[in-house]
């Protein structure tokens, strides 16, 4: 069997970069766990209730808000489009109304956390990410770098971003170049 | 500055986005059998000087196609509905 191996292999490497004194950055990376996309058209709502509720979500959800049900994460990401984290296998459900995609291979997340990382995110995107605006389990999608990204709020100092597999690098770099002056600190497990 | 209210993901830099054409053209029937109309709707524009509305796409954001009232002269921007909720 292939091994899978991150995209970002190379820079989870544990370390201390940039000024010194406090770190103001963590930064680490995990792999997406079951991302599954469901896309559809026009009876795209009632097939996709039928999935988010056999997956003990409720409703559609907002596109600004991520809906969270046992250890399940959802992210309604267009009007016909949903993403699902730990959603098992869904192939069963693809049908005339509802296309499901396995994605797990095609995004990665990169770990923000630190005092310092509401700073670092705006110097990389056009948003205001301050804490009322963006508070915990807020999601918004945008470009770090021109390149396409979901960044997940996950307390007030946390971010998950979900990159594509083949620009992680890339937007991990940009991120790491921008923690720098903050001190940052390679968390690898 | 250019930013735009995306109905799905609110107000965003015009850098999330890119042009995609004029939204105000309309394709003849097929039945058309002048060729003119489909001259017209394939090569001609006008270029208005004031409001106008175009077909944006949100590339990096939601992904959503939109139909943006773009103001050619002062750039201010109008009403940002999605493309598949407007009329044709
Ligand atoms: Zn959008």
């Amino acid at each position: 069997m292939l091994e899978l191996c991150s995209p970002l292999n190379s820079k989870l490497q544990a370390g201390r970069f940039g000024a010194q004194g406090e770190t103001g950055i963590a930064l680490g990376g995990r792999p997406v766990r079951d991302l599954w996309q469901i896309a559809g058209w026009g009876d795209f709502e009632a097939a996709a209730i039928e999935v988010l509720s056999d997956l003990g979500l409720c409703g559609l959800g907002s596109y600004s808000l991520a809906s969270r049900a046992k250890g399940r994460t959802a992210w309604r990401i267009a009007p016909d489009k949903i993403l699902i984290e730990n959603a098992g296998n869904l192939s069963d459900y693809m049908s005339a109304n509802l296309a499901t995609l396995d994605l797990s291979h095609a995004r990665t997340v990169i770990l923000l956390s630190g005092t310092q990382a509401r700073d670092v995110l705006s110097q990389l995107i056009a948003i205001d990410v301050t804490e009322t605006a963006f508070p915990e389990g807020r999601f918004l999608q945008t470009g770090i770098h021109h390149v396409g990204v979901l960044i997940q709020c996950m307390g007030q100092n946390a971010f998950e971003i979900y990159a594509p597999v083949t620009w992680a690098e890339t937007v991990w770099e940009v991120i790491c170049e921008n923690a720098k002056p903050f001190g940052v600190e390679i968390v690898a497990d | 500055m250019i930013r735009i209210k995306c109905p799905i993901c609110g107000l965003r830099n015009e850098t999330e986005f890119t042009y995609g054409a004029d939204a105000t053209v309309k394709r003849p029937e097929m039945g058309e059998q002048e060729q003119q109309p489909w001259v017209d709707y394939v090569f001609n524009r006008d270029n208005p000087r004031g409001w106008h509305k175009e077909y944006w796409h949100h590339v990096q954001g939601c992904r959503q196609w939109v139909v943006l009232e773009r103001n050619t002269l002062t750039h201010e921007i109008g009403e940002c509905k999605l493309a598949r909720e407007v009329e044709q």
